[in-house]
């Protein structure tokens, strides 16, 4: 026979047991402990769109050639480039500004998707929170730009393809210099052996 | 003057509290039970009539009547108090507005003549019974224990007669509330 | 050891004395010691009310798996988070004090005070240790449950003049609670009277003193009757205090707050104050009446001070309050009318009769297996009939099968 009340006896012996478990088996603690303990983030975990530079310098070392299909892909519109130009007036390859407003951004990735350069890529960093509603949300090229070894350090799987190709792509450009170069250097040899030749024609 | 009563407060405040102890809640007792009668709203009145049960408590417990005091407040506080409030909530609105009494007709002077003839009526017994010949008994505070020897013993019967009495009527009250059920 | 039994009373007459010297007349001492009880017993439960606001959380975050609030600290130094009340505190005083345009303001602002009255008018009856009893009456409990009813007229006041239609629900359905669940309470409390023949805390403290056989104390839990007469008043203290599982007043499902929704800043504070209070003071009083009060358990242990073992007392009654809150859902409100009144009123009838058994059969091994039937039987029928009543049936579906 079932004892009246034996129900909430078992109830309260449960939550004894995790009341007390609590302090001895420290696994049954799932909750992290937020500044100090940090989230170890999935490898394909994103928040928003930074811009990778090569080497040492930012400015020098920049993909980004300002080919601007980033900012129509967008789809909350929310980057905005501006191409830099020379001192004589002429457009060069690279972005004067590059702001990202990742207060409309929606973390969609079709920016890295469309880049034809390798050039903009998913950050990982999430404490982003500011005292300010509009100007540090909007960030500049100056918090944009990182490094790719930073890169490498958050994706690196997809880093490593990254750089792969990139590297595909460098000996490709290197083997048709190279077969240009020597193609050229052919019909130079061709070209002075037959002014060789000439002369001992007109001679 | 000031500085006597003053030394008088200083050297034996206990008393001095003890007397002002029954002269106050009798007094929030008819201004409680004044504004109870003459409140407009409802529910204020019904909250002056619990200010007028808590200070008529306050007032037995001056007076040394501890038991007496504390059922008063038990019963009527937490009790009646709150049946009267119950039964005003329970009530439709337009009950309220709308005059029920068989003596709404005669007005605020009728109503304060019977209101008189009541009192006087209620005076002229007090006044005429036997108990006010007798010599007053000097206020003690009976023991609790003895009173409850004396319900237990000499008025076993009425103790009795009045539980029978309210459990009937509780009974009558359950019924008529089930009316409503198919 | 002895010095220190008696340290809170000896302090306060060496700081009296200390003022007599410098010529205080004695009228002004008299009102001065009052004025200092009155200040420790609130500054006390003040306190245990600040800390149980912390530990609460954090013992339900324990019985949760969670670490609960361990942030809150003094400057640099967390103290597991004991500074929440502080934060606490300044938040709730600081918090705008909004009050309804229709409601009733005199009663509106009224309600929290007239609360907290009664809240703290019933701590002058418990016996808090050996010879320190605030105001020593001699109808003590009665006392106790007069000025209590004090709360209904607040929970009342303060529903009604909101003028919120969840506000009157909530203050409806609490002092249907409060008036159900009084009835069992005192019927409890008066098993403990009689036995030990008297309304006065300090007698039933004493009745329940001393040990058997050297060391089983005497305290009237530790009976049949006194078990189940304690565990009644538990219940009813529970629903008394609107805790869970009968916290159903302010049951947010569908009531928001109950009478509490249209308070905020400093008088939901003070309600939330009052609450905490008057659950202390019940359970100072569930321990007066059945735990022995500030009596030891073991006749070794009276080396501690009787003050600590009341509070100790009261503190472990407070814990399994909590621990009841991790551990039961919300009743509904029929389920819980019909259990006060249908299993507690009985049940408490039965522990009344168990309890006359126990006394007039002796009060021996007899007499407790006398006492233990007339309680256990009744149980197990009114249990199975109650059980079954509500138990839970498969539940059909109209459309979806």
């Amino acid at each position: 026979m079932n004892i009246p009340g034996s129900g909430i006896i078992k109830g309260l012996a449960v939550t004894a047991r995790n009341f007390l478990g609590s302090y001895v088996e420290k696994d049954r603690l799932t909750t992290e402990q937020y500044p100090e303990e940090r989230p170890k983030l999935p490898e394909n975990a994103r928040s928003f769109p930074f811009l990778v530079f090569d080497g040492e310098d930012p400015e020098a070392g920049m993909r980004c050639v300002s080919c601007k299909i980033c900012e129509k892909e967008c789809p909350p519109q929310c980057i905005y480039i501006v191409q830099d130009r020379d001192a004589a007036g002429k457009a060069i390859k690279r972005p004067k500004v590059f702001d990202i407003d990742i207060s409309v951004c929606m973390s969609c990735q079709i920016c890295v998707e469309v880049c034809p350069f390798e050039s903009i890529r998913m950050d990982q960093d999430y404490e982003l929170s500011s005292f300010d509603r509009f100007g540090s949300l909007v960030l500049g090229k100056s918090r944009l730009l990182k490094s790719n070894t930073y890169y490498r350090n958050i994706h690196p799987t997809e880093a490593a393809e990254t750089d792969a190709r990139l590297e595909a792509d460098r000996k490709k450009k290197e083997a048709a210099a190279a077969a240009k170069a020597a193609a050229a250097e052919k019909a130079a040899a061709e070209k002075a052996a037959k002014a060789a030749v000439e002369p001992e024609v007109k001679a | 003057m000031t500085c006597e009563f003053l030394k008088a407060c200083s050297a034996d405040p206990m008393k001095f509290l003890g007397e002002w102890f029954v002269l106050l809640p009798a007094l929030v007792l008819l201004m409680a039970a004044g504004a109870a009668v003459v409140m407009r709203n409802l529910i204020h009145a019904a909250l002056c009539l619990t200010l007028s049960f808590i200070a008529l408590g306050i007032v037995f417990i001056a007076l040394g009547a501890e038991f007496v005091g504390f059922v008063q407040l038990l019963v009527y506080v937490g009790a009646v108090a709150m049946v009267i409030v119950f039964a005003i909530l329970l009530t439709k609105p337009e009950r309220l507005t709308k005059s029920v009494s068989a003596f709404s007709g005669l007005g605020p002077a009728g109503g304060a003549a019977v209101g008189f003839v009541v009192l006087a009526a209620l005076l002229g017994f007090i006044f005429t019974s036997p108990l006010a010949k007798k010599p007053l008994p000097t206020p003690a505070s009976a023991p609790v224990a003895d009173i409850g020897q004396a319900l237990m013993g000499d008025y076993v019967v009425a103790l009795i007669a009045i539980g029978v009495l309210l459990t009937a009527a509780l009974v009558g009250a359950a019924v008529i509330a089930m009316e409503d059920k198919p | 050891m002895d010095l220190l039994e008696r340290a809170p009373i000896e302090l306060k007459s060496w700081f009296l004395n200390l003022l007599g010297s410098f010529g205080v007349p004695q009228g002004i001492l008299s009102v001065l010691s009052a004025v200092i009880i009155i200040g420790t017993v609130i500054g006390v439960f003040l306190g245990l009310f600040a800390l149980m606001s912390v530990m609460e959380r954090k013992i339900l975050a324990r019985a949760q798996n969670r670490y609960g609030p361990n942030r809150v600290g003094f400057f640099r130094w967390r103290l597991f988070g004991l500074f929440q009340p502080v934060a606490d505190g300044i938040k709730m005083i600081t918090k705008e004090d909004l009050v309804p345009r229709t409601s009733d303001r005199a009663v509106h602002f009224l309600a929290p005070v007239v609360m907290m009255i009664p809240a703290l008018l019933v701590l002058a009856i418990l016996p808090y240790g050996r010879d320190m009893v605030p105001a020593e009456l001699d109808a003590g409990i009665l006392y106790f449950f007069a000025v209590g009813a004090g709360t209904e007229v607040a929970v009342f006041m303060a529903g009604w003049a909101s003028n919120n239609k969840y506000s009157v629900l909530g203050a409806m359905r609490a002092i249907a609670q409060m008036i159900s669940y009084e009835i069992p309470l005192v019927m409890a409390a008066i098993i403990a009277a009689m036995i030990s023949g008297s309304l006065s805390p300090s007698a039933i403290v004493a009745a329940q003193g001393g040990f058997a056989w050297g060391f089983v104390p005497q305290w009237f839990v530790l009976t049949p009757w006194g078990f189940t007469a304690g565990l009644l008043f538990y219940i009813a203290a529970l629903a008394e205090s609107n805790r869970s599982p009968f916290d159903l007043p302010e049951g947010e499902s569908e009531l928001v707050a109950g009478h509490l929704t249209e308070y905020s800043g400093f008088k939901y504070a003070t309600f939330f104050m009052a609450e905490y209070i008057g659950m202390f003071a019940v359970c100072g009083l569930l321990v007066t009446l059945f735990l022995g009060g500030w009596q030891a358990p073991l006749p070794f242990l009276t080396i501690i001070p009787s003050w600590c073992w009341f509070f100790g007392k009261v503190c472990f009654v407070a814990f399994t309050m909590v621990w009841v809150r991790a551990t039961l859902p919300r009743l509904r409100i029929d389920h819980m009318l019909a259990f006060a009144w249908k299993f507690l009123l009985p049940m408490s009838f039965a522990a009344f009769l168990s309890a006359a058994c126990w006394h007039y059969a002796g009060r021996g091994p007899l007499a407790w297996l006398l006492s233990l039937a007339i309680v256990g039987i009744p149980y197990l029928i009114l249990g199975t009939a109650f059980t079954n009543r509500f138990a839970i049936s498969r539940r059909t579906y109209q459309f979806s099968e």
